[in-house]
């Protein structure tokens, strides 16, 4: 599944960018990377791979800035990505 | 894409492969486990098992969030799913989990309005937008979506939102691992450690692994050379005789976990002390409910829930599958009155469930072993 077949969702919902190909990803206890739009707080707009927008709650990371990369579950930023080992 | 392509690359899993290979003693079996569905998600849509020597062993762990719910605690959801005015929301592969008397997707066919939502988060914005319904959240999962529920519920708390309430069926890492350590069912050679769970809690937990049991862990991340990179560092530890936690997912995960996460956490829930546990029975202190300050939103106290054990049916083989006792194939309806389409166990509802994953990925390339054999 690509970004072009993904369907639509409202980028205000905390779905947005845990829709995802192989099944629910909160069941399999894996998260997303997504890029930061804007930087708000306690929501700030994220971007998937997929280029799926949607909100993320950042209270577990804050502050963010845009352009930063974080892993998100459930609609929370669990972590940010790291510079890579 | 960065942090993804760089980690399927075949020709460095080839050589890891290679290099696995040399550390395995001759004449010895290895039995590693995966604790966390997503790796075993992995390493059968990856073919991990084709890059690794005979003599070395992956055993499917627990960790797959809805695998490892009771019926019992299927039917207390239907209770509540199905009373007026109820908006009822839960994760997707949640729906399809059977309870004693169907699932929730058969209870929102029924005329139940089932939801399912991605976040808490959602929930919680389907409780502001429906002030005259009561909105209620059946949160599960382990570390990694607990801060989301607990998150959640400080906003709620915060902006005094009263129709709101959660069903916690958050479960921990620690307790059903050490569950496995004592099971004589089972030898374990070394541990896989979850990735995500660990961006939560960080590595300090599992140092009674190598400790009190003499088994290493390698902390690991989900795409397919993380986890051959996991093995290698678990194979290598074996071989110069060391035992320890080790952190293979440290683009990630930190030592110490993530703090603030770990602290809401601590502000939301209280330890259970017990909770049932599909397949592995009651594990003392292996859930979380809702603490008293924010009793509440507990949705536990706030509807009357049946509370009865179900027993599993007798054809389901998911409890010696979560214990790693027996692989998918080996269960007695795999793939026959058992797929995803039409689960018996849990464990073929999620596709990080071993048997979905199996039977999505893995039976192809057993087929073809067995074909060629």
């Amino acid at each position: 599944m690509t970004g072009a077949n993904l369907p639509l969702m409202d980028p205000q919902s905390y779905s947005a960018v845990c829709s995802v190909v192989d099944g629910c990803l909160v069941c399999g206890d894996v998260a997303v990377p997504v890029t930061v739009i804007e930087a708000a707080d306690p929501d700030a707009l994220c971007e998937d791979e997929h280029g799926q927008r949607g909100a993320v709650g950042i209270e577990l990371v804050a502050p963010v800035v845009t352009g930063e990369r974080l892993l998100v579950h459930g609609g929370v930023a669990i972590a940010r990505l790291g510079d890579e080992r | 894409m960065k942090f993804v392509d760089e980690y399927r690359n075949a020709e460095l899993a080839r050589s890891l492969g290679t290099e696995i290979s040399a550390l395995a003693e001759p004449g010895r079996h290895y039995k590693i486990m995966e604790v966390c569905g997503g790796h075993t998600h992995t390493i059968y849509k990856h073919g991990i098992e084709d890059h690794l020597p005979e003599s070395i062993e992956l055993v499917h762990g627990p960790g797959c969030p809805v695998c490892v719910i009771p019926m019992g605690r299927v039917e207390d959801g239907i209770a509540i799913a199905t009373l007026p005015g109820v908006i009822f929301t839960c994760f997707g592969d949640m729906m399809r989990v059977p309870g004693g008397n169907g699932s929730l997707l058969d209870a929102k066919a029924d005329g139940a309005d089932v939801r399912f939502v991605y976040s808490p988060l959602d929930a919680l914005k389907l409780a502001r937008q429906n002030p005259d319904r009561e909105v209620v959240f059946y949160a599960i999962g382990f570390e990694t979506t607990a801060p989301s529920t607990a998150l959640t519920l400080m906003r709620a708390k915060a902006e005094g939102i009263k129709n709101f309430s959660v069903m916690s069926n958050h479960v921990t890492i620690v307790p059903p691992v050490k569950a496995l350590l004592e099971s004589p069912d089972l030898r374990l050679d070394a541990f896989i450690g979850p990735g995500h769970v660990s961006t939560v809690i960080g590595c300090r937990p599992y140092e009674f692994i190598p400790a009190d049991y003499g088994q290493p862990v390698a902390v690991a991340g989900f795409e397919p050379l993380d986890l051959l990179q996991s093995i290698y560092m678990l194979m290598k530890q074996l071989a110069e005789g060391r035992r320890e936690v080790e952190n293979q997912y440290g683009r990630v995960v930190p030592w110490e976990g993530n703090l603030r996460a770990l602290e809401i956490m601590e502000k939301v829930f209280e330890l259970r002390p017990y909770f049932e546990w599909r397949g592995l029975g009651f594990i003392s202190q292996s859930a979380l409910k809702l603490s008293d300050d924010f009793a509440e939103w507990d949705a536990e106290l706030r509807y009357d829930v049946p509370g009865v054990r179900v027993a599993d049916p007798k054809a389901c083989q998911c409890g010696e599958v979560l214990k790693g006792v027996i692989k998918p194939w080996e269960c007695k309806v795999f793939g026959t009155a058992c797929t995803p389409e039409t689960p018996i166990g849990t464990c073929m509802v999620s596709s990080e469930g071993a048997c979905a994953a199996y039977y999505n990925f893995g039976r192809f390339a057993r087929s073809k072993a067995r074909a060629g054999a």
